[in-house]
C-alpha cells in the first residue's frame, strides 16, 4: 500500500513557531516514507491555509493529509471539512498537537522540536492505516418535547412552535408557570413576575401546535437522536374543560390544606387552582389517593366525604351523600361491620374514627329533621328480572336495576321482607320500623315484592322464564345451621341458632326454659344469647370452643353481652346432648386447650384428656356456622342445578358473578357462605352491572363497580397526606364511646341499645377525620358546578409520543434552611426563606402583599441574611447568582412598603449584570445598612421580660472589625438553588449526566451551555445552574435555536466511528456483549456471532479492546492504526 | 543515568484527561517534555497489547490518562481500563518489567495542573527507573 500523503506544518502566529523550528520539522518528515508533499505555513485553519492543502490534494493527486497544528478538539472538523471539500474522505486525515501538547508546555527550543517531530512522525505512520467512512443519516422527527413548565419551558416551546413545528410541553404540576409565577417583582428593573409571564402562559394555552400536558411526567424514554419514544403518565384532573373558574366548588369544599404555592404559607381547598392566573385555567382536585375507609367499603360508601360534612354541620348534605350510594343507609348505620373503621388510618394516632356511628347521627338527624327523600328519575325499560331472596344483597341488587328502569320483582319464601336484617338480626340492633322504612323507598322505585313465594316449591327457574323474566338474581341467604354432630342433636329444645333467631323475629312461639346454653362464638350465637335473656332466660351462658381472642363475633358485642349478664365459657365444647327429664337437658362437655393452627389460621382446638363432665340446661342452641340451603337450588328429581364449592356455597364467576346457567346470576351469603350485610350488598351491586351488560348483549367484563383492593397496612411513620405530620406525631383524641341504654333496663325488651351521638359528640368525632389522601368525596363540589364540569371517576392515562428531540428545563428546588438550625428556620417565628417572603410580597399571596410579622404587626426592622447554603463549605460550595440581587431587590421593597431598618448580611456584593450595579447603588442610597460579614446565628430574645420578642442576628462586621448583635423583628434567608429533588432519576431517563454540584452537566460550559452529551437532548435554565430570568431565557431560546436547525435540517449525521465486529473471526465468546453500557451489542442464535448495532454504538472502543480474538474493529481507532501511532512516536 | 531522557507515551481518553492535557497546554503551565500523547476515545480502548507494544517500541514508561470513576463519558469504560491495568502491572513484573512503567492516572477535563504534575512525576520516576530497552525480537503483526 503505497499512500501519498501531504503533511502540513502549522506556525500557528508565533503559538507554535516561537518554540517549535518547524522548518526542521518539515525537513524531517519530508524524508518519511509516503510523504509527497510537506509544507508550513503561518495559519493553516485559514482560508489560504485551506486552499493549500486542497490545490494539493488536487495536484499531487494526495489520499491521506496530516495537519500539525493545535488540538483536533479545535480544529480536527475544520481540516476535514476542507479536505471533504477538496475531494477527499474526511476520514482520511488526521490532526498533529503541537501546540497544547508541545510548543505552549515547553520552553527548550531543542525539546519541543524534538518532540514535535515524533508527534508529526505517529500522526503520518496512522493516517497511512487510516480508511474512508462514510457519516450515515438519521431522519428527525420535527415534534419536540419540552420537560418543565416554568419560564425556560415556556420561552423555549413558544419560539420552537414559532416556526410551525410541534412541542409537547410536558409540567408536573397543575399549572405551567413554574417558580417565577410565584414571585412578586423581578430585579433590577422591578418588573412584575406574573405582569411578564402571564402573557407567555396565555401565548401557551392558545397555540395550537403547543400541546399542553399539565399534572404529567415521563416515565420512559427510549430511542436516540430524531427518534424518541417518550411515555408520558398523565394524572387525573377529575374537572374537565367544562369548567368556568367560578369557584363556587372551592366555596362548598371542606378540606383544606397547605398550599405548595404559598410555600405552605396558606392554605387552600382539595379543588384548587394553584394561582388565579393559571394555565390551564381549570380547577383540580388533589387526591393523593383513595382514603382506606372509602377503598375498603364494598359499596365504595364516601365515609371520608360524610363525615367531612357533619364536621362542618352539614348534616342534611351528609344524609344525602350516604343515601346517594347506599340503598339501605339505615340498616348500615346500625349493624354494618364496618370494614372503613378497620382500615381507618386514624388507628395508627388512636383509635379509628367511630364512622358507623357518625352515619346512623346523619341518618337520625335527617329523619327528626323530616329531610324529604326524593327518588330519582327513572327512565322505564321494559325487560325484566327477578331476584330471589330480599335480603341485602337482594333488595341492594333491585334497587340498582329499578334504577336503570328494569321492571324487577322480588320473591321472598318468608311472610316478612328483609332477609337476615328482619329474621336474623334482633330488634335491638336494628329496630323494625326503620328497615321497613328503607323497603317502603324501594317500593316508591317501582320493585314489586312477593312474599310467600319459594323456590323450588312454589316456584322455579322454569316458570320464572315462562312469566317473561329475561335475568335472574339468586339471593338466599344462608339459612341452614350447621349442626355440632355429637349425639343427641336432634333432642327436643335444641335450637339452631339461625333458625331459633327467625322463629322468634316471625313472632312464631319458642318455648325456652330458665337455663340456656348457647354454643358458638360468632354475631349469631351472641345474637341467640341476648334475644334468650329478652325472652325471659335467667342463666344464659355461651360455651366457645377457643379464647376469647378468636371469638369471630366483634368485640363491642361481647362487652354488650356479658354487661346484659350473659357468662361466657372459653376452651369448652360438647360430645353429647341428653334428654334427662322432659324438661332439662344434659350436655356431656370437654375442656380444650389449643394446639397448631388450621386451614383457617386458627390454633386449633384439642380435647383435654379426662375432662368429660356434665352441664343441665334447659335448651341449647347450636350457632357454630351456617350454609345455603343446596337443596333448594335441585331440580324435581334433586340433582343440583348448579356448581357448589368444596364449602358448599354456589360457584360463580369472580368477576360478573354469573352461574352455570345463562342470565342466573348469585349473590350474597349463597356465594359467600355466612358473611356480612355490606359485603352481601357489594356483591348485589356488582350482579345489578352485571345484569345490565347482560340484557343489554354487552359482554360481562371491564366492571366498573367496586370491589375493595387490599390495603397495605401503614405504619406511624406515614401521614394521611403529604402536607400532614407523620401518624405518631399527631395530637391524640379518644374516640367517641357511644352511649348504650342501661344494662339493667336492657334485657327487658327488645329496644334499641344504642342510643345514638348527640351533635356535640358527632361534631367531636368528626374533627378527629384526618382527610386521609386530601379530597374525601364528599360531592359537594359535583352539587354546586353548573355546567358539570367535575368527574370523580376520572383515572390517570399514560400515552407514548413519538419526538425527535428534547429539552429539559425541570428548574431548580430551594435548599431548605431547617438543616442550618443557627438561623432557627422552622423554629422561630418570623424567620422567612426567600420564597416565603416572595408570597408575601406578592398580592395573591396570603397577606395581599403587605409585609407583616405573625403577630400581625407591621415589622420595625428586618435582617436579609445571603449565602444560605451557598458559598458553603457543608452544604453547596457553589454561589446561587441570584440572591445579591434579589436581596437589594427586597431591601428595596421594605423600604417601599415599612418604616423599617433593613441590615444585609453578605460575604461578597455580586452584582454583575446589566442594570445591577446600578440598581446597587440605589439601594444603598435608600439607607439600607449592607453589612460584610456572615451571620452565627440568630436567637430569640425578650422571653424573660414577658414582653413580645425579637430576633437577634449575631454577625461579624468584617469591615469595622467587630462582633454585633442586632434587634430585628423579622429574618429573611437567602436559601440556596438547589438540584431538584428528582434530577438523579431524571438523568437515567435521559442518559445524561450531573455536574459534580448535582446539576444537569452541558457538553461545554461556554460553547455548548445548553446541549448535553446525549445528541437530541437539550438543557436549559436553572437544571444547568443556578440563574436568573434573563439568561435562563437567554438559555432557552439557544436552546431552541438549536433544535431548529435540526428540524430544519430534517436529518442528523451519525459519527461512523462505531465498532463492528468481523464475523469470521467471532468466536461467539459472547465477552463483548456484556461491556457495553449501551447495550449495543447482542448475540445472533443462527449465526453464533455477536452483533453490534451501529445507531446504538458510540464508539468507545471498550468492546474492541475486550475481544480476546481481536475479532471487532473500531472504525477509526483501529489496532493497526493505533499500533503505528506507538511505532511513530517513540522515533 | 545522566542524560537519560525518558520516552513516555501517555494513552489519553478524548473526553478528560486529553481535554485536561489541551488545559495544561492553554493555561501554558511547562512540563517535561517526556510523554508524547495519543488519543483514543475512552481509555477502555486501551487494549493491553497497546502497552506492551509501546515497552517493545522503545517506551520507557506508559501513561494511561481516563475519566474519573462515575464521570465516564461511555458509563464504564474507564472502569475496565482500571482492571486491566491491574492485571497488566502483575503480568509486568513477571516478565521483569518494573510495573511503576505503567502509570494509570484519572484527569479530568478542568484538571489541566493535575496533568503537569502527573507528566512531571512520571518522568521523574523513570528517569530513575533508567531506560528500559526492550526490543521486539520480532515485529509484531497484527
Amino acid at each position: 500500500m503505497n499512500p501519498k500523503i501531504g503533511v502540513y506544518i502549522c506556525h500557528c502566529g508565533t503559538n507554535i513557531a516561537a518554540t517549535v523550528d518547524v522548518e526542521e520539522v518539515v525537513d524531517f518528515i519530508s524524508k518519511q516514507p509516503n510523504v509527497t508533499v510537506a509544507r508550513n505555513y503561518l495559519f493553516m485553519c485559514s482560508q489560504p491555509g485551506q486552499d493549500m492543502i486542497q490545490r494539493d490534494i488536487e495536484k499531487w493527486k494526495l489520499d491521506r493529509v496530516v495537519v500539525a497544528a493545535c488540538s483536533p478538539q479545535m480544529h480536527e472538523l475544520t481540516f476535514r471539512r476542507a479536505c471533504e471539500e477538496g475531494g477527499l474522505n474526511r476520514y482520511l486525515f488526521q490532526m498533529a498537537n503541537i501546540r497544547e501538547h508541545c510548543s505552549w508546555i515547553h520552553d527548550d527550543r531543542a525539546q519541543a522540536t524534538e518532540k514535535a517531530r515524533a508527534i508529526v512522525n505517529a500522526a503520518v505512520r496512522r493516517v497511512a492505516w487510516q480508511e474512508p467512512l462514510e457519516v450515515s443519516h438519521v431522519k428527525i422527527n420535527p415534534h419536540t418535547m419540552v420537560v418543565g413548565g416554568g419560564i425556560a419551558g415556556i420561552h423555549a416551546a413558544l419560539e420552537i412552535a414559532e416556526s410551525g413545528n410541534h412541542v409537547y410541553l410536558v409540567e408536573k404540576e397543575s399549572t405551567i408557570g413554574g417558580h417565577m409565577a410565584q414571585f412578586d417583582k423581578t430585579f433590577p428593573t422591578l418588573d412584575c413576575a406574573a405582569c411578564i409571564l402571564t402573557p407567555k402562559m396565555v401565548s401557551v394555552g392558545h397555540r395550537k401546535n403547543i400541546h399542553l400536558l399539565t399534572l404529567s411526567e415521563v416515565e420512559k424514554v427510549k430511542g436516540f437522536v430524531g427518534n424518541f419514544t417518550v411515555t408520558v403518565r398523565t394524572k387525573a384532573r377529575y374537572v374537565n374543560d367544562k369548567c368556568t373558574v367560578c369557584g363556587a366548588c372551592v366555596k362548598a369544599c371542606p378540606v383544606e390544606v397547605p398550599s405548595w404555592f404559598d410555600e405552605m404559607q396558606g392554605k387552600r381547598t382539595a379543588i384548587y387552582k394553584a394561582f388565579p392566573q393559571a394555565v390551564p385555567n381549570i380547577f383540580v382536585i388533589d387526591k393523593e389517593e383513595i382514603p382506606p375507609c372509602i377503598e375498603a367499603c364494598p359499596i365504595r360508601q364516601e365515609a371520608a366525604g360524610y363525615v367531612a360534612l357533619i364536621r362542618d354541620k352539614k348534616f342534611k348534605e351528609a344524609a344525602q351523600l350516604i343515601r346517594l350510594r347506599n340503598p339501605l343507609p339505615e340498616v348500615c348505620g346500625r349493624v354494618c361491620y364496618h370494614p372503613c373503621e378497620t382500615e381507618c388510618n386514624r388507628g395508627y394516632v388512636d383509635q379509628p374514627l367511630a364512622i358507623q356511628h357518625l352515619k346512623r347521627f346523619a341518618l337520625d338527624w335527617a329523619r327528626k329533621n323530616k329531610v324529604e327523600i326524593k327518588p330519582p328519575k327513572i327512565e322505564k325499560r321494559e325487560e325484566k328480572v327477578a331476584i330471589i331472596g330480599s335480603g341485602p344483597a337482594g333488595l341492594a341488587c333491585a334497587h340498582d336495576l329499578a334504577v336503570k328502569g328494569y321492571q324487577v320483582s322480588v320473591f321472598e319464601r318468608h311472610s316478612t321482607l328483609g332477609g337476615m336484617l328482619a329474621l336474623g338480626i334482633p330488634a335491638y340492633r336494628l329496630p323494625r320500623n326503620l328497615l321497613n322504612e328503607e323497603i317502603e323507598y324501594l317500593e316508591k322505585l317501582g320493585i314489586a315484592f312477593r312474599t310467600n313465594v319459594s323456590l323450588g316449591k312454589t316456584t322455579n327457574l322454569e316458570q320464572l322464564k315462562r312469566q317473561g323474566y329475561k335475568a335472574v338474581f339468586l339471593a338466599i341467604g344462608a339459612y341452614s345451621g350447621v349442626s355440632l354432630g355429637v349425639k343427641g342433636e336432634d333432642s327436643n329444645g335444641v335450637y339452631y341458632g339461625v333458625g331459633f333467631l327467625r322463629r322468634v323475629n316471625l313472632g312464631i312461639r319458642t318455648p325456652l326454659g330458665k337455663k340456656v346454653a348457647v354454643i358458638g362464638g360468632g354475631n349469631t350465637a351472641l345474637d341467640a344469647a341476648r334475644t334468650a335473656l329478652r325472652l325471659g332466660a335467667e342463666r344464659v351462658a355461651i360455651l366457645y370452643r377457643r379464647t376469647r381472642a378468636e371469638m369471630p363475633a366483634s368485640p363491642l358485642e361481647i362487652e354488650d353481652a356479658e354487661a346484659e349478664g350473659v357468662a361466657i365459657h372459653y376452651l369448652i365444647a360438647p360430645t353429647k346432648i341428653t334428654r334427662t327429664s322432659p324438661v332439662s337437658l344434659q350436655m356431656t362437655c370437654v375442656n380444650m386447650e389449643l394446639g397448631e393452627p388450621d386451614a383457617s389460621g386458627r390454633r386449633r382446638p384439642i380435647p383435654v384428656p379426662g375432662s368429660e363432665h356434665n352441664l343441665e340446661f334447659d335448651n341449647i342452641i347450636v350457632a357454630i356456622s351456617q350454609r345455603p340451603e343446596m337443596e333448594v337450588l335441585s331440580d324435581q328429581n334433586g340433582k343440583p342445578l348448579f356448581a357448589i364449592t368444596p364449602w358448599g356455597t354456589l360457584q360463580v364467576d369472580q368477576d360478573s358473578l354469573v352461574t352455570n346457567l345463562e342470565g342466573v346470576f348469585a349473590g350474597g351469603d349463597v356465594v359467600l357462605g355466612p358473611s356480612t350485610v355490606i359485603a352481601s350488598m357489594g356483591l348485589g351491586r356488582r350482579a345489578a352491572e352485571s345484569i345490565d351488560k347482560f340484557l343489554n348483549r354487552q359482554p360481562l367484563v371491564n366492571f366498573k363497580t367496586h370491589m375493595p383492593k387490599p390495603i397495605v397496612p401503614r405504619g406511624e411513620t406515614f401521614r394521611p397526606h403529604r402536607y400532614s405530620p407523620m401518624y405518631k406525631d399527631l395530637p391524640r383524641q379518644k374516640r367517641i364511646e357511644m352511649r348504650k341504654l342501661d344494662p339493667d333496663k336492657r334485657a327487658k325488651d327488645f329496644s334499641e341499645v344504642e342510643l345514638g351521638f348527640s351533635v356535640e359528640e358527632a361534631l367531636q368525632e368528626a374533627s378527629r377525620c384526618l382527610n386521609c389522601g386530601v379530597c374525601v368525596e364528599c360531592l359537594e363540589c359535583v352539587k354546586v358546578c353548573d355546567p358539570g364540569a367535575i368527574e370523580h371517576d376520572m383515572s390517570d392515562s399514560v400515552q407514548e409520543i413519538q419526538v425527535g428531540q428534547m429539552l429539559l428545563a425541570t428548574g431548580f428546588d430551594l435548599f431548605d434552611a431547617q438543616v442550618m438550625s443557627q438561623y432557627g428556620h422552622g423554629k422561630l417565628d418570623n424567620v422567612l426563606s426567600s420564597l416565603e417572603f416572595e408570597r408575601m410580597l406578592s398580592a395573591t399571596g396570603g397577606t395581599g402583599g403587605k409585609i407583616l410579622c405573625q403577630n400581625g404587626k407591621p415589622p420595625r426592622a428586618i435582617a436579609i441574611i445571603h449565602c444560605v447554603g451557598s458559598r458553603d463549605e457543608n452544604h453547596h460550595k457553589y454561589c446561587s447568582r441570584v440572591c445579591c440581587m434579589y436581596s437589594l431587590k427586597y431591601a428595596h421593597l421594605v423600604k417601599d412598603r415599612t418604616q423599617a431598618e433593613v441590615y444585609q448580611f453578605y460575604i461578597d456584593m455580586r452584582a454583575y449584570g446589566k442594570g445591577f450595579e446600578e440598581f446597587y447603588k440605589r439601594v444603598l442610597h435608600e439607607g439600607s445598612n449592607i453589612i460584610r460579614g456572615k451571620v452565627a446565628e440568630v436567637v430569640e430574645s425578650g422571653w424573660s421580660n414577658k414582653e413580645e420578642g425579637h430576633l437577634i442576628v449575631r454577625c461579624e462586621d468584617t469591615l469595622i472589625g467587630k462582633f454585633r448583635e442586632i434587634p430585628v423583628d423579622m429574618v429573611i434567608l437567602c436559601n440556596a438553588l438547589e438540584p431538584r429533588q428528582d434530577a438523579a432519576r431524571m438523568r437515567q431517563l435521559f442518559s445524561i449526566s450531573l455536574s459534580p454540584d448535582g446539576f444537569f452537566l452541558e457538553r461545554h460550559p461556554k460553547l455548548d451551555p445548553t446541549a448535553t452529551m446525549t445528541d437530541g437532548v437539550f438543557i436549559a435554565g436553572c437544571c444547568q445552574g443556578p440563574k436568573d430570568i434573563p439568561d435562563t431565557v437567554a438559555q432557552a431560546a439557544s436552546a431552541a435555536a438549536r433544535i431548529l436547525a435540526f428540524i430544519q435540517k430534517a436529518e442528523v449525521e451519525l459519527d461512523p466511528i462505531v465498532a463492528q465486529v468481523q464475523e469470521e473471526l467471532c468466536s461467539g465468546c459472547r465477552m463483548c456483549n456484556s461491556v457495553c453500557p449501551y447495550l449495543a451489542i447482542s448475540f445472533d442464535e443462527e449465526k453464533k456471532v455477536s452483533v453490534i448495532n451501529q445507531a446504538l454504538c458510540k464508539g468507545c472502543g471498550t468492546c474492541v479492546a475486550t475481544c480476546p480474538a481481536n475479532a471487532i474493529i473500531g472504525k477509526g481507532f483501529t489496532n493497526q492504526q493505533i499500533f503505528s501511532e506507538i511505532e511513530g512516536v517513540l522515533v | 543515568m545522566n542524560n537519560f531522557e525518558p520516552k513516555i507515551v501517555g494513552f489519553l481518553c478524548n473526553w478528560c484527561s486529553y481535554s485536561g492535557a489541551d488545559l495544561a497546554g492553554v493555561s501554558r503551565m511547562k512540563m517535561a517534555p517526556n510523554v508524547r500523547s495519543i488519543r483514543v476515545m475512552c481509555s477502555g480502548r486501551v487494549d493491553p497489547t497497546f502497552v506492551l507494544k509501546a515497552f517493545t517500541s522503545g517506551a520507557d514508561g506508559v501513561l494511561i490518562g481516563g475519566c474519573h470513576p462515575g464521570d465516564c463519558h461511555y458509563a464504564e469504560g474507564n472502569y475496565k481500563a482500571l482492571r486491566r491495568s491491574v492485571f497488566l502491572k502483575r503480568m509486568l513484573k513477571e516478565q521483569g518489567i518494573d510495573p511503576q512503567r505503567l502509570r494509570i492516572e484519572w484527569i479530568s477535563a478542568s484538571e489541566g495542573d493535575k496533568y503537569a504534575r502527573v507528566v512531571d512525576e512520571l518522568t521523574q520516576t523513570i528517569r530513575q527507573l533508567g531506560p528500559l530497552n526492550l526490543q521486539a525480537q520480532e515485529a509484531v503483526n497484527v
